[in-house]
């Protein structure tokens, strides 16, 4: 496994190659040899690399990081492969309804690509509204039910497939 | 705040004979911590005051007592008069030192807080008043004899107007009275142009305003941001701590301000200290004050305007000088009159003011907003970071985006620019966007070395101040340096037990 | 710790001509278990691109941390069964770190078969179980199989250590709070549906993976009923419709993520507390062991030249060095623990078998692990052993390694035959892992003399009947040398998973670090024997 890492939002791969005597990584391909590896808290850090000491500032800011080094401000961030997974088609092929009820309204058609977290439909059940969203990137394959009819609880609303390539 | 030492020396047992007890500040952020800063070497209790929203900011924690000033916005309490003078009374004040900005120079504030019988740190609002319009400070000016740029009122007789133009010199630039947008605007070089320019530019203006006058002033150009630091003692007398140059500029702001200014010849300096020091005393201004000049590349200077306050910048004054403004404000302000004589100003050696601001200079310089996670300061004799900034505080659009000033004295300017950029490499404000970078990058450009200074700086090097692709050998260390921060390859990289991490990848 | 000092002329002839024919022998190891990792038929390569998955070491690979080891066992199982058809046993076991843990991975092999287990493929599955519950490692089963190879249902379904046990084991396991995990990346049909089932966690790809007791060709035949794969064992309907399966996974690459999530959520083990040095490599080279073992298996050959090329700084503190020299024992390190070393320097004499019951009595005191190198050719035999009763005292040796409670791990080194197999820690007696070198030959007797025996039977059975045929006795002798030849090998020893797989000796003091390692997961009870005869 392989760590991606973005620095200005330019991916790039991390690998642990060994842990002694000394961590080595290699980055896109070059090998890097860690002799001092510093702590996870925000502030300044002194590591070595090939013995040579680094010095620099780094913080936790939103998501990534913020490293500072040689005068200039980085923004980092790590690809979280799962996320990343999930948006790409993870989560569930089909959306049933949490509770009984009916639905209220249609967002999107069969056959339309959804991303992920997209309202598809809402539907009201004891008078509360809940939107239904896609559980992961799709193509809808069937709505199951129109506006206005009525479903059980666990019944599947809409089924998803797969989005072809563009 | 690191404090300069020279600076520091100059306080001494005097304030047991002030007047004030206890000084309300108007303000918030770097400046009110640095007014404290001086009032607690004088021994005079603090007063600050805040909205509800920077209730726990370090210009609050830092004074001897805080006062919430109401207002839909943090801004709107900063600028509301009658409560912040009923906050004064309320609290005993003797004193009210605005800063700079929010009512700084606010002629009804000056006359409110004098009405409430409370010393204001600052000249009297007849002088805010004259100087804060324009118009009526540049008449001033120009009745004293301090130079200001000549120009043509509009007229609708176009050989009177050529005939006054050409009496300016050259170049020349022609405006249309009622214009705007460059239209029916020209610059016009030497005097063989001058009847066709303005014919022309007449006719344009006549033909998009429907207005046929036309206005002309003297053209500089590469003008630089001269300003003389001045101390009047309100009675006619006034002295000047030299200039200060604040050329390089963005969106109309200053960023880099340095003390004095580069490559100005000596006769120079002294025709423009000494023509703020004639406008201070024809005014009998009172109180710390800035003039502001612009330079042209053939020597000439104009009168721009008089600032009634401390200005962001006045640190490098300070440093070259080792006179502590803010405590010569308030020796005035109690009526000491000057403190020292001008031939007891000297100046040391060369500092230059950085503004750090919450901005991203390769959008434009727009203001970025963000959680402050860390902040490392550099710490030299030799610097002073001015700042009221708490790691883990938000930094919103509430307020200005400048966040601190880092200020920096070295034996000669070369000394200044080193120590001033090796400060802001090691200067470290994480989790929001500013122009730290950038910064340094103005201060190592050839042109910056050099004092080719202008107010176009910023646009003339845009190419060559913007932030260039790393290295491989950067981006590298970058990557090492932010995996090693990444708890998700921290717990791979140290989580395995031994023997497997010392054997490492092996298959049998 | 003294250094051994080593008696080897590395550039004699001996060794050279040793050199050359090990190295030979690791070749054509490493060769064949290529052949066995990595040759497989273009069809079933293809059938696994189209399904999108990856190839089962793939998976194995992404699963473990990056740069560490992995120790696979038995790669070369059933390599003399079934024709050659079932590489690895078509599974792949081995131990590796998985999110910072210890664990024992064993996956199914869809590129043989499907994955359909094989007599020997239940056999390894359950010996991987069995490591399992020795050392207390958490299992990741990585599931992609079609289940039992039908044909040979008798073999691998009915009795005690068969198809069973591979879910009673499981259930143990479970008992013991020894934690595992079900990845699956394919079917898991009939018994195979309870790995998951009786896995404490388990992940399922969506569209390849599906579990259920019967597929849709057993249902329609059953009850008529017609079913898809997918509403009948698939992902979304087992992880919210029957709960059989806790986690969907839209790709294998997901699936191995959560996986490492959900290990990355169990407790560390507190091993117990084995003595440690800081470890040191071999002062003298490991590949020297080429040049050492000898071309012919009748050589002799000193076995501390092994010790000093597998122990820490090849420092070895002997245990009567004086007494019973033809077993050699004493202390040393492997990868930084102290181990307890018994290595045979001949045949096992009364005092070499009295020595060993005692040192390894020392070691239990002690709390040190156990490392067998066998080289044996027996107890003495004859009249004058028995009236000193090499019996009684080889029994000894038994019963102390027998009762043994520290963790014994043996490496057959060259030859194991007779009695002192079971004196040094054979398969018989539980060590936690046994490895063989490939010149390594085992067997009750020898080819020769299994075959002279025999003969010998034979010739006097024909002279008991009066008419003695020579020419029988020779293809009698014949055809015994060359069943025991076969059979003897190591290869045919690994077949038939009676080691955990043959090493590369050079990769000896990595295995025996990360098998001690393991080991120390499981707790230490107290030792305690039964009645020694003196």
């Amino acid at each position: 496994m392989a760590f991606r890492i973005t620095v200005d939002g330019y991916s790039h791969t991390v690998e642990i190659v060994g842990r002694r005597p000394h961590l080595v990584v290699r980055i896109d391909g070059r090998e890097h040899e860690v002799s001092a590896t510093g702590t996870l808290e925000d502030g300044r850090q002194t590591i070595e690399i090939a013995g040579t000491p680094l010095h620099f500032a780094r913080a936790h800011a939103g998501d990534g990081l913020v490293v500072r080094l040689n005068g200039r401000t980085f923004d980092t961030a790590i690809v979280d492969p799962r996320t990343e997974a999930e948006g790409a088609g993870g989560g569930l092929d089909h959306i049933r309804a949490p509770m009984p009820g009916s639905v209220v309204s249609v967002h999107r058609q069969q056959g339309e690509d959804v991303l992920r977290g997209e309202a598809i439909v809402t539907i009201e059940s004891m008078k509360l509204q809940t939107a239904l969203a896609a559980p992961r990137d799709g193509r809808i394959a069937a709505l199951l039910r129109r506006e206005g009819e009525t479903f059980d609880k666990d019944e599947v609303i809409v089924r998803l497939e797969e989005a072809e390539e563009a | 705040m690191t404090m300069n030492k020279h600076l520091a020396a100059t306080a001494t047992s005097v304030s047991a004979r002030l007047p004030f007890r206890k000084i309300l500040i108007a303000n918030r952020g770097e400046i009110a911590c640095r007014v404290m800063h001086t009032l607690k070497e004088l021994g005079i209790a603090s007063v600050a005051i805040h909205h509800r929203v920077e209730a726990r900011s370090r210009h609050v924690r830092m004074a001897d007592e805080a006062i919430e000033i109401g207002g839909d916005t943090p801004v709107a309490a900063h600028l509301d008069i009658a409560r912040i003078v009923a906050a004064a009374k309320a609290c005993g004040a003797d004193a009210i030192h605005p800063g700079y900005g929010f009512l700084s120079e606010n002629a009804r504030f000056a006359a409110a807080v004098a009405e409430a019988g409370i010393a204001f740190i600052g000249p009297d609002a007849e002088t805010i008043r004259l100087m804060g319009d324009k118009i009526s400070a540049r008449n001033f000016a120009e009745a004293h004899g301090v130079p200001v740029a000549p120009s043509v009122m509009p007229s609708g007789d176009l050989a009177a107007f050529t005939a006054a133009a050409e009496k300016i010199g050259f170049p020349l630039l022609i405006k249309a009275a009622a214009g705007g947008g460059g239209k029916g605007m020209s610059i016009v070089r030497s005097a063989t142009d001058l009847a066709e320019a303005a014919r022309i530019a007449s006719s344009e203006a006549q033909r998009y305003f429907g207005d046929g006058r036309i206005y002309a002033e003297v053209y500089v150009e590469r003008p630089r941001h001269i300003e003389v630091q001045v101390l009047g003692d309100g009675e006619g007398n006034a002295i000047h701590l030299f200039e200060r140059e604040c050329s390089v500029q963005r969106r109309f702001q200053k960023i880099v301000e340095e003390a004095p200014a580069a490559n100005l010849p000596a006769p120079l300096r002294d025709g423009i200290c000494k023509a703020a020091v004639k406008l201070a005393a024809a005014a009998r201004y009172k109180n710390a004050g800035t003039v502001e000049f612009i330079l042209g590349a053939d020597g000439r200077f104009f009168f721009l305007e008089m600032n009634t306050r401390l200005q962001v910048e006045h640190p490098v004054t300070e440093m070259i000088t080792g006179v502590d403004l803010v405590r010569a404000q308030i020796e005035i302000a109690a009526g000491r009159g000057l403190p020292f004589a001008q031939d007891h100003v000297r100046v040391r050696g060369h500092a230059i003011e950085c503004r750090i601001c919450a901005e991203d200079p390769e959008r434009g310089f727009l203001p970025e907003t963000g959680t402050l996670r860390y902040l490392g300061v550099p710490e030299a004799p030799w610097l002073r970071f001015e700042n009221a900034l708490d790691a883990g505080q938000k930094i919103t659009a509430d307020f200005d985006s400048m966040l601190a000033k880092l200020v920096v004295h070295g034996g000669d300017r070369a000394e200044a620019i080193r120590r001033s950029v090796d400060a802001l490499g090691e200067l470290a404000l994480l989790g929001v966007r500013t122009n730290t970078d950038y910064l340094a990058r103005v201060l190592a450009h050839a042109a910056f070395g050099a004092g080719d200074l202008h107010t176009g700086f910023v646009a003339e090097h845009g190419a060559a101040l913007a932030a260039g692709e790393p290295g491989p050998t950067e981006l590298d260390a970058v990557l090492i340096a932010a995996a090693l921060g990444f708890r998700e390859f921290r717990d791979i990289a140290f989580g395995v037990p031994e023997p497997h991490a010392t054997i490492g990848r092996w298959r049998n | 710790m003294r250094r051994i000092q080593s008696m080897i002329s590395t550039s004699g002839a001996e060794f050279r001509r040793n050199d050359e024919h090990n190295r030979a022998l690791a070749r054509a190891f490493r060769e064949r278990q290529e052949a066995a990792r990595h040759i497989r038929p273009q069809r079933d390569l293809d059938r696994l691109f189209r399904q999108g998955k990856m190839r089962p070491r793939e998976r194995i690979e992404k699963l473990l941390d990056p740069g560490t080891p992995f120790l696979e066992l038995s790669s070369l199982a059933a390599n003399m069964a079934y024709g050659g058809e079932s590489p690895s046993a078509s599974s792949i076991v081995g131990i590796g770190v998985v999110s910072g843990r210890e664990v024992i991975l064993r996956a199914d092999d869809p590129t043989v078969k499907g994955g359909a287990w094989y007599p020997l493929t239940v056999k390894k599955i359950v010996r991987a179980l069995d490591i399992a519950m020795e050392n207390r490692l958490p299992v990741i089963h990585l599931c992609d199989s079609a289940g039992g190879f039908l044909q040979l249902q008798s073999e691998l379904f009915p009795d005690r250590y068969m198809g069973g046990r591979i879910f009673r084991n499981q259930s143990i396991l479970s008992k013991m709070g020894v934690k595992q995990l079900a990845l699956v990346f394919g079917h898991c049909t009939a018994g195979g549906a309870y790995i998951p089932g009786l896995s404490d966690y388990n992940v399922i790809v969506r569209g390849t993976g599906a579990v259920f007791l019967g597929g849709p060709p057993l249902v329609k035949a059953a009850t008529g009923e017609e079913v898809t794969v997918e509403e009948l064992g698939g992902a979304d309907m087992h992880t919210s419709v029957s709960g059989t399966c806790d986690y969907p996974a839209a790709s294998e690459d997901e699936a191995i993520h959560i996986g490492r999530e959900i290990v990355a959520q169990w407790d560390r083990p507190k091993k117990w507390d084995c003595q440690r040095e800081a470890p040191e490599d071999p002062a003298y080279d490991p590949q020297e062991i080429y040049g050492i073992l000898p071309d012919d298996i009748k050589k002799s050959f000193d076995m501390r030249e092994i010790i000093a090329r597998i122990v820490d700084g090849s420092r070895f503190h002997e245990y009567q060095p004086n007494y019973g020299t033809t077993l050699v024992c004493g202390f040393a390190n492997i990868w930084g623990w102290k181990v307890g070393i018994l290595a045979n320097n001949g045949v096992l004499f009364n005092d070499s078998s009295l020595k060993g019951a005692h040192f390894i009595e020392l070691c239990n005191q002690n709390n040190t692990p156990l490392v067998f190198l066998q080289n044996i050719t027996g107890y003495m035999i004859g009249r004058e052993y028995e009236r000193k009763g090499i019996t009684k005292d080889g029994a000894k040796m038994i019963m102390a390694q027998s009762c043994s409670a520290v963790p014994k791990f043996t490496v057959m080194c060259n030859g194991s035959f007779g009695a002192g197999n079971y004196g040094m820690c054979g398969r018989a007696f539980d060590g936690r892992l046994l490895f063989s070198w490939p010149n390594h030959q085992i067997g009750v007797m020898g080819g020769d003399q299994a075959a002279n025996t025999l003969a010998e039977v034979k010739l006097n059975q024909m002279k008991r009947a009066g008419q003695v045929d020579q020419a029988e006795v020779d293809r009698v002798w014949e055809e015994t040398r060359k069943a025991y030849q076969e059979q003897l090998s190591a290869y045919y020893s690994t077949s038939q998973l009676w080691d955990d797989g043959i090493l590369d000796p050079v990769d000896t003091r990595n295995a025996l670090g990360v098998a001690i390692s393991a080991s120390l997961n499981a707790p230490l009870g107290d030792p305690g024997y039964g009645v020694f005869r003196f």
